[in-house]
């Protein structure tokens, strides 16, 4: 396989691995890159991940320790690392790259402390400008069903009410303002019917809704903690829909996005399910209920969308935008607010105008 | 930073452009013509029919909308009447005879003696244009201080080496018709190689004029002319002229800058042709054929069309006026009358050099190699290649580093401003006479009432200190002239009072005793707006009464 076919992988994390496993089971050649020899050496001996055993990493896929290897084996490569090392792995990366290299980024989370976007540090760090994002709702498991509580053929293929066999695909979105960027990653990212890929131009958008879905399925979980019930919930639903809208408006993002697979799709996907099960697979939603419980000191809440949260009521007030919700969220995450002071207050709030 | 003219001879390649005329024209046609010809095969709005058709509906409209003879008119009637039973060789003939036509209305002419003559050994250039009409005597001592009226600073080292490694494109601040003479002359105090340009067409009208320009490189851009080919011939001149190594000046802002701000918004067509001629460069094999874009400033004490400008930018209509015939550049007697003035003045033109970028926006080192945002050597022509090395064509990809490229050019502009005293009396005054009136809204300002638009001269002279420490604080936001920088605030009031309140029609500030009296608010506002991107004054800080803090921002 060619170069041009071949999708590095920065980061084996749950996320990395589980992209690599679905994209290799499609036959795609994959190169991951892990700075923990012990992770390489297992998935070239034993083709598994110590922190992701249960992932089926086929032949296809190779793991290396070293980023000039991944530079000359792939020209589209996906950062998937958490926030907090977004930076470092930029500048790591850029020691090896060139201005032909396409990097679209799979963090959901805004860069603390300079609230930048994550394309935004990219670009500090890295010497191609082909830059995007990898967002929406696909979480690992439903990218490695092995990955879930439930047993893998029961995720697989679900018999519907009518017994219609569906089969269980996630979504993602590519974006950014190269169409090359978007073309490449549709190509070489599409891994149907498990993973479909789509395409946006809107970075700033895709980048922004991903991060704060994340935010706000802390939101979700706390509420839902609180048992704020269905209805509520939906009013909830809408006006965060709205607020990210009007943020997104203000970056410079277009109006449709955060109702996309990015925003709404994501957040539907992390803060809710067919049973009590699914709705807890975001480490961010399972942060909100414990929030409600009162079962987690201020400043120890340190999840992806906990981070996004801070950052994104930084980024509203930098650019005077009213977010109700997300300013709430990140004053009960700063330990500012009481949780139920904060839902009196969004509610409230958030009923000033439809 | 400043240089002694000549720091060194520059290679002049316009030299051998006469020699390379022909051949550049027919590179041109040849490219036009295939592209046209391959993407005709799309049908539709990229048939032959249509894009012939377009030229002559066009031309058309121009012709019977000037009046034009008939006979003018005719020729493209004829064509859209033929059209219809052309056949495809006969569409490619049509097309080929067509892109050189404006080819040839578009590519200039260089004269050795002529540049010579203009830049060197005989009078200038503004000499020979200020001579005629003035005294031997008068002629003479202009010649004698010519250098010390337009000078040029800045990282000229840097731009010189980017000029003898690769092709450089000059790239600035566009304020007045003054701009290519003024930079022409810029480059030459700094032993730079001069430069070829597109020029307005309407610039040709004046003869003198119009003869330095053919015979200086110039090529004529007819801004009348809107369809999609004559913008090919054009775009298309300008990648072959860099391909072939000849430094060229763009203005990236378009036409000149209306209301005087540092250009913000760029028009990206022409500086698009870098990425293109870089690319053709590497997939001919030479990638070290490197393109070099320099930002620079070019900044004057006064600015002959500033009546015509603003008064424009200010109008209902102005905003979408493109080509402005009946200023003050049409008339010689202006023109001759700004040389005395600007020449009565030392230093009265300043152009600052930037460093240099490679076409992707990216900084250089000193010798001109591409570094990254993190300052890593990196290679230019790894953008343009695909996954296997290969040189791959993508309009959307190279209209995106285009963007990028003016994306630095932007942020780089405010940083080259230098600053005379005009400007910042300017600002003085406007800011002044905002606070009393309570707005910063220049219509509303246009209908104070006299009474309102007097300052006292203390007040003026505090304000200028304040905001010259400011100035110095902040060297993102540009630079006080450099000669005048040990001035006194009182000196540069004075200085400012004087060209402001001389040179214009109608004075800009009068000084009435301790009072300077603001006579003119558009033309404080033209040169107040040099400083627009110097943000307002904390009014709690500087200690004074202020309007609503909402009409400050």
């Amino acid at each position: 396989m060619t170069r041009a076919d071949t999708v590095g992988i920065v980061g084996a994390g749950t996320f990395g691995t589980a992209l690599g496993s679905v994209l290799a089971r499609a036959g795609r050649r994959v190169v991951l890159w892990s700075r923990d020899e012990g992770v390489v050496r297992s998935i070239q001996t034993s083709r598994q991940n110590p922190r992701t055993p249960a992932v089926p990493l086929p032949e296809p896929l190779e793991a290396t320790a070293d980023p000039r290897h991944l530079a000359s084996a792939a020209r589209f490569l996906v950062l998937a690392v958490a926030s907090t090392d977004v930076r470092d792995r930029s500048r790591e990366l850029g020691d090896v790259i060139d201005g032909s290299h396409i990097v679209v980024h799979a963090v959901g989370a805004l860069a603390m402390p300079s609230n930048e976007r994550v394309s935004e540090v990219m670009a500090h760090g890295l010497p191609t400008l082909k830059l995007g994002v990898l967002a929406g709702p696909a979480l690992p498991a439903d990218l490695a069903p092995e990955l879930s509580s439930d047993a893998p053929s029961d995720r697989a293929a679900r018999p519907s009410s009518d017994g219609v066999t569906l089969t269980s695909s996630a979504s993602m979105v590519v974006a950014s303002v190269f169409d090359e960027v978007v073309a490449e990653g549709r190509r070489l990212l599409n891994a149907p019917p498990s993973l479909r890929v789509y395409g946006s131009k809107d970075l700033i958008g895709v980048e922004l809704a991903s991060a704060l879905s994340g935010a706000y399925t802390v939101a979700l979980g706390l509420s839902d903690g609180m048992g704020i019930g269905i209805g509520t919930r939906a009013v909830l639903i809408t006006r965060i829909v709205a607020e990210a809208t009007r943020l997104g408006i203000a970056a410079g993002a277009q109006i449709k996005t955060f109702a996309g697979l990015a925003g709404l799709g994501n957040l539907l996907v992390r803060a809710s399910g067919a049973s009590p099960a699914d709705a807890g697979r975001s480490a961010d939603y399972r942060l909100g209920r414990r929030l409600a419980e009162g079962g987690v000191p201020a400043g120890a809440a340190i999840t992806e969308g906990a981070r996004a949260a801070i950052a994104g009521a930084e980024l509203a007030r930098t650019l005077r935008v009213r977010m109700p919700v997300l300013t709430g969220i990140a004053a009960v995450l700063a330990g500012k607010v009481d949780p139920r002071d904060a839902a009196k207050l969004v509610m409230d709030s958030v009923a000033l105008e439809e | 930073m400043a240089s002694d003219r000549p720091v060194r001879e520059a290679e002049n390649r316009l030299e051998r452009f006469n020699a390379d005329r022909e051949r550049l024209l027919s590179e041109v046609e040849r490219r036009v013509v295939a592209r046209r010809v391959a993407e005709a095969r799309a049908g539709g709005d990229h048939s032959l029919e249509y894009v012939l058709n377009d030229v002559a509906y066009h031309e058309i409209r121009r012709l019977e909308a000037s009046r034009a003879k008939n006979g003018a008119v005719e020729r493209w009637k004829d064509l859209s009447r033929r059209l219809l039973g052309m056949n495809d060789d006969e569409k490619v003939a049509e097309l080929r005879e067509l892109v050189r036509f404006y080819g040839k209305d578009v590519v200039g002419n260089f004269d050795p003696r002529v540049y010579r003559f203009a830049t060197g050994i005989g009078p200038s250039l503004i000499g020979f244009l200020y001579g005629p009409m003035s005294s031997l005597r008068e002629g003479v001592s202009t010649l004698r201080h010519l250098d010390a009226r337009i000078s040029a600073d800045g990282d000229i080292d840097v731009v010189r080496t980017c000029a003898e490694r690769g092709t450089i494109v000059v790239t600035p601040t566009h304020s007045s018709n003054m701009d290519s003479p003024a930079i022409g002359f810029g480059l030459l105090r700094a032993g730079l190689p001069p430069v070829t340009y597109g020029a307005g067409k309407n610039l040709f009208s004046n003869p003198f004029i119009s003869f330095f320009m053919r015979n200086l490189g110039a090529y004529r851009v007819d801004r009348r002319l809107r369809f999609e080919l004559y913008k090919d011939v054009l775009k298309e001149y300008s990648t072959v002229l860099l391909e072939h190594g000849y430094h060229s000046l763009f203005f990236p802002g378009g036409t000149r800058c209306r209301s005087n701000v540092v250009e913000q918004h760029l028009k990206l067509g022409l500086l698009g042709t870098t990425v293109t001629a870089y690319k053709n460069n590497v997939r001919e094999g030479a990638p070290n054929r490197r393109i070099y874009i320099v930002p620079a400033t070019i900044n004057y004490r006064l600015v002959l069309e500033a009546e015509t400008l603003i008064a424009d930018y200010l109008s209902e209509t102005g905003k979408s006026r493109f080509i402005i015939t009946d200023d003050e550049f049409s008339r010689l007697g202006r023109i001759l009358e700004f040389f005395r003035k600007i020449l009565a003045h030392e230093g009265s033109v300043v152009v600052r050099f930037g460093r240099p970028f490679d076409p992707f926006g990216n900084d250089v080192t000193d010798e001109g190699e591409s570094i990254d945002r993190a300052g890593r050597i990196v290679d230019p022509s790894s953008y343009v290649r695909g996954a296997d090395g290969e040189v791959t064509d993508d309009d959307q990809r190279d209209a995106e580093y285009t963007r990028a490229l003016g994306r630095r050019l932007v942020t780089a502009y405010p940083r080259l401003t230098v600053f005379h005293s005009t400007s910042l009396v300017a600002r003085v005054l406007y800011d002044a006479i905002a606070r009393t009136v309570g707005t910063r809204d220049i219509y509303r300002l246009l209908r104070a009432p006299v009474a309102q638009l007097g300052v006292r001269v203390e007040d003026a002279i505090a304000g200028l200190e304040r905001l010259r420490a400011r100035l110095a604080a902040n060297p993102a936001w540009g630079a006080e002239h450099p000669t005048y920088a040990r001035e006194s605030a009182a000196e540069k009031l004075d200085d400012a009072v004087r060209g402001l309140g001389t040179y214009h029609t109608r004075p800009a500030v009068v000084r009435q005793g301790d009072l300077l009296q603001v006579e003119d608010v558009k033309l404080l506002y033209y040169y107040m707006n040099r400083t627009a991107h110097v943000p307002p004054e904390d009014p709690t800080a500087a200690g004074l009464r202020h309007a609503a803090p909402e009409e400050l921002s």
